[in-house]
């Protein structure tokens, strides 16, 4: 399961990232947002644009593309 | 005097609280070899200056940018570091604060924005922080200024000791390490050893070059990969970075353990309330566009033009009279009175009225970008910024460029992507900066009388519309890019400090002050002198004047595009020094003592419809000479340079005939 399968309001930890752009990825790491880390979708924007996550407590803009390759589970 | 230097994450209230410890810049310019603005400030006691580091979230950069702060630690002298942490992220905070305290100078740690983690349920026991990491922890709101007096008290001179804190990174890096030290030089000025090793195997490539000059780059190499290797195989981590990574995390951990209380989690609901509006499905533009509407409303409209009014009035009443006698008491002659009154006044007043306007739209860009609410404009727009080959960062440079393009360039430094970067500084100066807006003030006063707002508002859209087209061109041919990235922090929306905003609004409108006094003051003098003399003498008939015949020289090829008098030419050639410069220019020019007098004489010289083009010319036509040295700083590229110019006078020109031409055609 990836994180775009989880709908607006849900929740899921991530799995895997190792999919993801390297350089999304360290940025992501900086934020605090890893392998493990619970994360939630806040907002989903419209016509396939980028996805408000937030994990513990922090809020991030990421691309649906993206979010695609961020492999999660149900928490 | 000490040096201390001030570091922590982005987002974290860094800038209130240097705002807060100092009084004055002592110094603000660029960190040497990038772009990253550099601040020092004198410390309110006046014992010590605090020198301002990009906000990073680790020493190992991911950008040249970020790469300062390291650099910084190499390379300079200071005393202590006083690292800024976000006490309702103390997690990721924390990161950064052990890397600090691994390098060993003595770390004061602000605990910031207390009152946020406590309404996130979050407790933070200081005194038990500060034990853990052996530095004193005090508690601040950066905002308000709480705990910030007791904060200063701890930045003193007294001699502290270099502890540096230490933690075991297991048997095979720790090994390693060792034998990595042993092999550095004993070089005075050198950073803690142990720090740079273990920077290096965490893949810092700052600290990387540094190494390279005491050792051969294979034998580091050879080093690296076999550790990598070991701790591979005898600790199962995936890469070096990621042990270490790991080793900090679990350390932080036990750190948190102690030290925080979690009580219940209260998400923050007034950013989500706002959010559900501001980012909405159908609304999310719109309210950006109504946004913008209003920002202009007020910049022109309800606030800006009558204050601007009254100072037109003053320079050109009571000041005027008051010069004039003067300067008849003191025998000037009529050269001279000519110089100050028709040079002078003319030029720089001409350009000072509209001082209120562009302070105040300033204000409200600083308003912007401190609310929190830029990021998520940003957001808004990714989609429709990627499929032109930008991101949604690239937004928040036009948006600050529409004040002035100089700062909106550099702000470009937050795309991450080189390309993205570079396609971003040379479509900025599209961006109808306020100087431009000093330029429309005057022409919609004396030609779009009732949809003065409306008719501006048209032209900054006009930039952002080509700005996009050409994007999308140069972005699908000469600027191919590979992969774009976009990861934005969102920070909870705040009411944004007045301090904060009167600080940023005035650091950045004084520029124009500053130019008024300089640039725009011996170029009006020039100007006057160049309309003034003529191949007859002085005191020429102004049509008969040098500048005339440069104007004139010109003037043929703004035929076609509705403006082919010599005034408009000259004015034109003297607005790439600044583009505020025409509307000394024209004042000059048309010896127009104030501005209703000039709107009523450019009447005879001007149709609407080639006054428009003529705005539309200014818009797009060369960035002033402040944007072009900015570009050629940031891009550190003369081919660039010279594209961002000529594009501009090609899409200028293209622009302009076809609104003058098709304006014609439709009978206007």
């Amino acid at each position: 399961m990836v994180l775009t399968d989880i709908k607006a309001g849900g929740k899921a930890k991530i799995t895997n990232t190792e999919h993801v752009n390297v350089l999304v990825r360290r940025r992501l790491l900086d934020l605090g947002i890893m392998e493990g880390t619970e994360i939630s979708i806040k907002r989903i924007l419209p016509f396939g644009g980028p996805f408000a996550v937030e994990a513990g407590g922090q809020w991030v803009g990421i691309r649906r593309s993206e979010a695609k390759l961020i492999q999660v589970c149900h928490s | 005097m000490i040096e201390i230097a001030l570091a922590g994450n982005p987002n974290t209230g860094k800038t209130s609280l240097f705002n807060i410890l100092t009084n004055s810049y002592e110094y603000v310019g660029n960190w040497s070899g990038v772009t990253v603005e550099k601040k020092v400030g004198m410390l309110n006691n006046k014992k010590g200056h605090l020198i301002d580091l990009p906000g990073i979230y680790s020493l190992n950069p991911l950008s040249r940018d970020e790469g300062v702060a390291t650099r910084f630690l190499i390379e300079e002298n200071f005393s202590m570091v006083l690292n800024i942490v976000d006490a309702s992220q103390l997690e990721r905070n924390l990161y950064l604060t052990i890397q600090l305290l691994e390098y060993g100078k003595p770390v004061v740690i602000g605990l910031n924005m207390v009152d946020v983690a406590k309404g996130r349920g979050i407790m933070v026991n200081e005194k038990k922080l500060s034990e853990r990491l052996q530095s004193p922890v005090l508690p601040i709101v950066a905002r308000t200024g709480s705990g910030c007096k007791e904060l200063a008290g701890l930045l003193t001179n007294e001699e502290q000791e270099n502890k540096p804190l230490y933690i075991l990174y297991g048997q095979p890096l720790e090994r390693a390490m060792e034998t990595l030290v042993a092999k550095m030089p004993d070089a005075e000025n050198l950073p803690p050893k142990r720090w740079l090793a273990l920077q290096f195997f965490e893949g810092n490539e700052v600290v990387h070059a540094l190494l390279k000059t005491m050792m051969p780059e294979a034998e580091l190499q050879r080093i690296f990969a076999e550790t990598e290797a070991q701790v591979q195989s005898e600790e199962g981590a995936k890469s070096l970075s990621y042990h270490i990574r790991a080793v900090r995390a679990e350390y932080i951990k036990g750190v948190l353990d102690v030290s925080l209380q979690k009580g219940e989690e209260v998400t923050y609901t007034l950013t989500d309330r706002i959010d559900n509006i501001v980012t909405n499905k159908f609304l999310g533009i719109p309210i950006f566009i109504l946004f913008m509407y209003l920002i202009f409303k007020l910049t022109f409209d309800w606030l800006g033009s009558p204050i601007s009014d009254m100072l037109d009035a003053f320079l050109t009443g009571p000041l005027t009279d008051d010069l004039t006698s003067m300067l008849q008491a003191a025998g000037a002659s009529a050269f001279i009175k000519a110089v100050i009154l028709d040079g002078i006044v003319a030029g720089v007043g001409g350009v000072l009225v509209f001082v209120p306007q562009i302070m105040i739209l300033f204000f409200l860009i600083s308003f912007i970008e401190d609310s929190g609410y830029m990021a998520r404009i940003a957001m808004v727009m990714d989609k429709t910024l990627e499929s032109i080959g930008l991101n949604g960062k690239a937004f928040i440079p036009m948006i600050i460029g529409f004040g002035c393009n100089v700062p909106g360039i550099m702000a470009a430094r937050t795309i991450e992507q080189p390309k993205e970067r570079l396609l971003t500084i040379i479509l900025t100066p599209l961006m109808s900066c306020s100087a431009r807006l000093s330029v429309y003030s005057l022409f919609v006063g004396a030609f779009f009388t009732q949809n003065q707002a409306l008719v501006v508002l048209s032209l900054y859209l006009l930039g952002i519309v080509i700005a996009l087209t050409l994007a999308k061109i140069f972005s699908s041919t000469i600027l191919k890019e590979e992969s774009s990235m976009f990861v934005i922090e969102l920070p909870p929306y705040r009411i944004p400090q007045w301090r904060t905003l009167m600080r940023n609004t005035w650091e950045k409108g004084k520029g124009f002050i500053k130019k008024a006094g300089t640039f725009i003051f011996g170029g009006s003098v020039i100007i006057w002198f160049l309309s003034y003399a003529g191949p007859g003498g002085l005191g020429v008939d102004m049509n008969k004047s040098f500048l005339a015949l440069i104007g004139g020289a010109i003037a043929p090829l703004f035929e076609p595009i509705g403006f082919g008098s010599w005034q408009a030419g000259a004015a034109l050639i003297t607005g790439f020094l600044a583009k505020e410069v025409v509307v000394s220019t024209m004042n000059i020019i048309y010896v127009a003592p104030d501005l209703h007098t000039l709107q009523g004489v450019m009447a005879h010289h001007f149709t609407s419809l080639s006054a428009y083009s003529f705005m539309a010319f200014l818009l797009l036509y060369v960035p002033c000479l402040a944007t072009v040295a900015v570009i050629k700083k940031e891009t550190g590229s003369a081919k660039w340079t010279w594209f961002s110019i000529i594009y501009a006078l090609l899409i200028a020109y293209i622009v302009s005939l076809i609104i003058y031409q098709g304006g014609k055609l439709l009978g206007f």
